[in-house]
């Protein structure tokens, strides 16, 4: 059974791209959210595997969402999408909680990579 | 275990202490605070007893807990016998408490335990609840369990890695996530900012998950290699800070050993000593070579004063440390004499130099004695003098500008003049026509003289050898004073005048009889030139004229039976203070000021009068400080 997936970006382009990513990499893309409150209404009622988290989103801040997406669910994994420059952000996320992050502009490869790692898909050593 | 036991005799100790304060207050105005902090420091003692398996002791302070429970709902439940009893038994905790210290374990108290709880069933009808207090090892809560291992972690963030910072980071809070982490290389700070050299990172982790856990964490972090994880050895767990003491200050404070602050203060005096000698030298130096040393003498001169200051504000300590046991002290002497008393002390949070307060903790407890002895009536009598039963000890500490004032003041039958004149008299020393001329509250004072008192009987309460004249002379030891108010029939007041630190004077110095002699120059009001020929002479003393009054003078080189070559001209008088008025002392020169550091004398030159201490001069010369009111005397 593929992993569930739940994609949270304010921009279509990114999501396009990140869905595709992940299709290509055989999971299954169950939903998607235009900022953080969409995105822990979404997380509640969808239950998914991952989470791509961007973090600047309005209404709600990418690392706002996580901090309680992990607070209502300890197990969540939530990946945060971050652009370089941003590595103060990715550590405040990392703080609310977030499982990893990866760094815009991404190759779908390393996209894939990170995500097995994560979900602890990929053989230790 | 062992390494508990001192932190738990100091602080079971200072609870103890304060038990047994509240139990005094209680007597005095029951309330429910004193009641609480009472039933807290119970709980507290055996708290820590129990933790330290010293079950003796814990089932005490459980029973002491018991009783002090039933008095919060009984009103009243603590009288006058049973206050009695829990002063015994937290005599006794104290006495098992130390005794633990000093490698003693604490022996079962069925006796004790036994009152205590027929106290409580006569209160409540019930027995108490049973004593056995369960054990808790204390090795088995430090803050960390005993499965604990401590891992020496290496890991390297890899250079494709496009974040390096945020990269490391997450590690670090994975493994913050198993545990605790010390070590941390490259630091926090710069591992956040990517400044991690090769990306390398090493830290010690101590977590109970082993390191199968460690592995398994960095195994989902992508761009990070684990280098190495291994054991390393344990290191002594930090000393427990707080265990109980539940301050409600978080000051960051440390416990030095007192003697650790003399020997500072020793060693700052020593500095400043050192400093004036240097000066002295460079006043050897040709004029051009001395302002570069006399800028560095200065700034060192006011580093090592400022550091003297420093040592001396770590040596004030609160007025409490002594005061405190006063009411209770108070209240036992009472009952041997079949006396009540209440104690009340105000202005115990002042502090003042250790030393002095080590010096008059035995001068304090005299007061006390004497006024519980001979002041305070018993019962009967203060019935039918019209005063409350209950006799009033007032102990008021305040501090003026340079100094801090002890009053310790009772309700009682006060002091005869007349009979102290007597006594003097009749004891012979004092020839009746020199009585005659005292002022009563001058023949007040003469209580202070050795061997003068009115009270005839010798008793085992302060009949100890310890007179108003040992107190008298420890207080002016310290450059303070000493005075008795008096009003028959309503009460003495003996009043402490302290210094608030030792060791700093200020001195003049002055030459006579070829010797060159210090005067504290707080004491001194002003200097005149006279020649001998413009004193006037009265039958008993000379005089000279200062400002618009007339001050007796004295040649202080015969008043220190030193030659005294009187030079034919004028000569500089010093006008100072004493004790009975101004009085002005002729002196062959006048050679400066200096600052001094007071040393004490000791045997046998302490027992000559009218010297107050030895310091050392710049030029390494000693120099005796005179106590010109003894010097008088």
């Amino acid at each position: 059974m593929p992993k569930r997936v739940l994609i949270v970006d304010d921009a279509v382009f990114m999501r396009n791209m990140i869905r595709d990513i992940f299709s290509s990499g055989g999971y299954e893309v169950v939903g998607e959210a235009t900022h953080g409150i969409e995105a822990i209404e979404k997380y509640r009622s969808l239950r998914p595997d991952l989470t791509t988290m961007d973090i600047v989103m309005p209404y709600k801040s990418g690392i706002e969402a996580t901090r309680e997406i992990v607070k209502g669910d300890p197990k969540a994994v939530v990946v945060i999408c971050s652009a370089l420059g941003q590595e103060s952000l990715v550590m405040e996320a990392i703080e609310a909680g977030a499982a990893d992050f990866i760094v815009k502009p991404f190759r779908a490869e390393d996209v894939l990579a990170v995500v097995k790692k994560v979900l602890g898909e990929t053989p230790k050593g | 275990m062992s390494r508990y036991l001192g932190l738990f005799v100091a602080e079971a100790s200072e609870h103890l202490e304060a038990l047994g304060r509240d139990l005094v207050a209680l007597e005095g105005t029951p309330s429910a605070e004193t009641v609480d902090s009472l039933f807290r420091h119970a709980h507290s003692v055996k708290g820590m007893a129990a933790s330290m398996g010293l079950e003796p002791i814990a089932q005490l302070a459980h029973r002491v807990e018991d009783l002090v429970d039933v008095a919060r709902r009984v009103p009243g439940a603590l009288g006058r016998d049973r206050v009695d009893l829990l002063l015994t038994t937290t005599d006794a905790m104290l006495a098992l408490v130390r005794g633990t210290g000093e490698g003693n374990p604490p022996a079962p108290q069925p006796e004790l335990l036994g009152r205590l709880g027929e106290a409580v069933t006569a209160l409540t009808g019930q027995a108490p609840r049973p004593t056995k207090v369960a054990k808790v090892d204390p090795l088995a809560q430090p803050a960390a369990p005993l499965s604990t291992r401590r891992f020496e972690i290496r890991f390297r963030v890899l250079p494709a890695a496009q974040s390096p910072g945020p990269r490391a980071f997450l590690v670090f809070k994975k493994l913050t996530g198993l545990g605790a982490v010390t070590h941390l290389r490259p630091p926090l700070e710069d591992l956040r900012a990517g400044a991690i050299p090769d990306g390398r990172v090493a830290l010690v982790l101590e977590t109970d998950g082993g390191l199968e856990a460690v592995r398994s964490a960095l195994a989902l972090v992508p761009e990070v290699e684990l280098v190495s994880a291994e054991p390393v050895a344990d290191e002594p767990a930090p000393e427990p800070q707080s265990v109980a003491t539940p301050s409600t200050e978080p000051a960051r404070t440390v416990r030095v050993r007192t003697e650790l602050l003399d020997d500072f203060l020793e060693m700052a005096g020593e500095l400043l000593l050192a400093t004036a000698r240097l000066r002295d030298i460079g006043r050897r130096f040709p004029e051009h070579e001395r302002p570069a040393l006399d800028e560095g003498v200065d700034r060192l001169h006011a580093l090592v004063k400022d550091l003297h200051g420093k040592v001396m504000g770590a040596r004030m300590t609160p007025v409490a440390v002594v005061t405190d046991q006063l009411p209770r002290a108070a209240r036992d002497l009472a009952r041997k004499r079949g006396k009540d008393v209440e104690v009340s002390v105000t202005g115990a949070e002042i502090e003042i130099d250790r030393a002095i307060l080590d010096a008059i903790a035995e001068p304090l407890l005299h007061i006390l004695r004497n006024a519980i002895d001979h002041g305070i009536e018993e019962p009967s009598g203060r019935a039918s003098a019209g005063k409350p039963a209950r006799g009033r000890l007032r102990i008021a500490v305040r501090r003026t500008r340079e100094r801090v004032v002890v009053d310790v003041e009772d309700d009682g039958r006060g002091m005869d003049p007349e009979k102290l004149r007597a006594a003097a008299v009749a004891r012979g020393k004092l020839s009746p026509e020199a009585a005659e001329r005292f002022s009563p509250r001058e023949a007040l004072m003469l209580a202070c003289l050795p061997g003068v008192s009115t009270a005839t009987d010798v008793d085992d309460v302060s009949g100890r050898g310890v007179g108003m004249d040992a107190v008298k002379r420890s207080v002016e030891s310290l450059g303070g004073a000493l005075e008795l108010e008096s009003q028959p029939g309503r009460g003495t007041r003996v009043t402490l005048r302290l210094p608030l630190t030792v060791a700093v004077v200020q001195l003049l110095l002055v030459r006579a009889g070829g010797e060159v002699l210090g005067l504290p120059i707080t004491k001194v009001l002003g200097a005149v030139e006279l020649p001998d020929a413009s004193l006037q002479r009265s039958p008993s003393v000379n005089l000279i004229t200062y400002g618009a009054q007339l001050v007796p003078a004295h040649d202080l080189a015969r008043l220190l039976e030193l030659p005294s070559p009187r030079p034919p001209g004028a000569r500089p008088w010093v006008v100072m203070e004493s004790e009975d008025g101004t009085v002005a002392l002729g002196v062959e020169a006048l050679l400066g000021q200096e600052e001094a550091v007071l040393k004490a004398l000791s045997r046998p030159l302490d027992r000559v009068s009218g010297l107050a201490g030895v310091t050392i001069l710049g030029n390494g010369r000693p120099v005796f400080i005179l106590d010109v009111p003894r010097l008088l005397a």
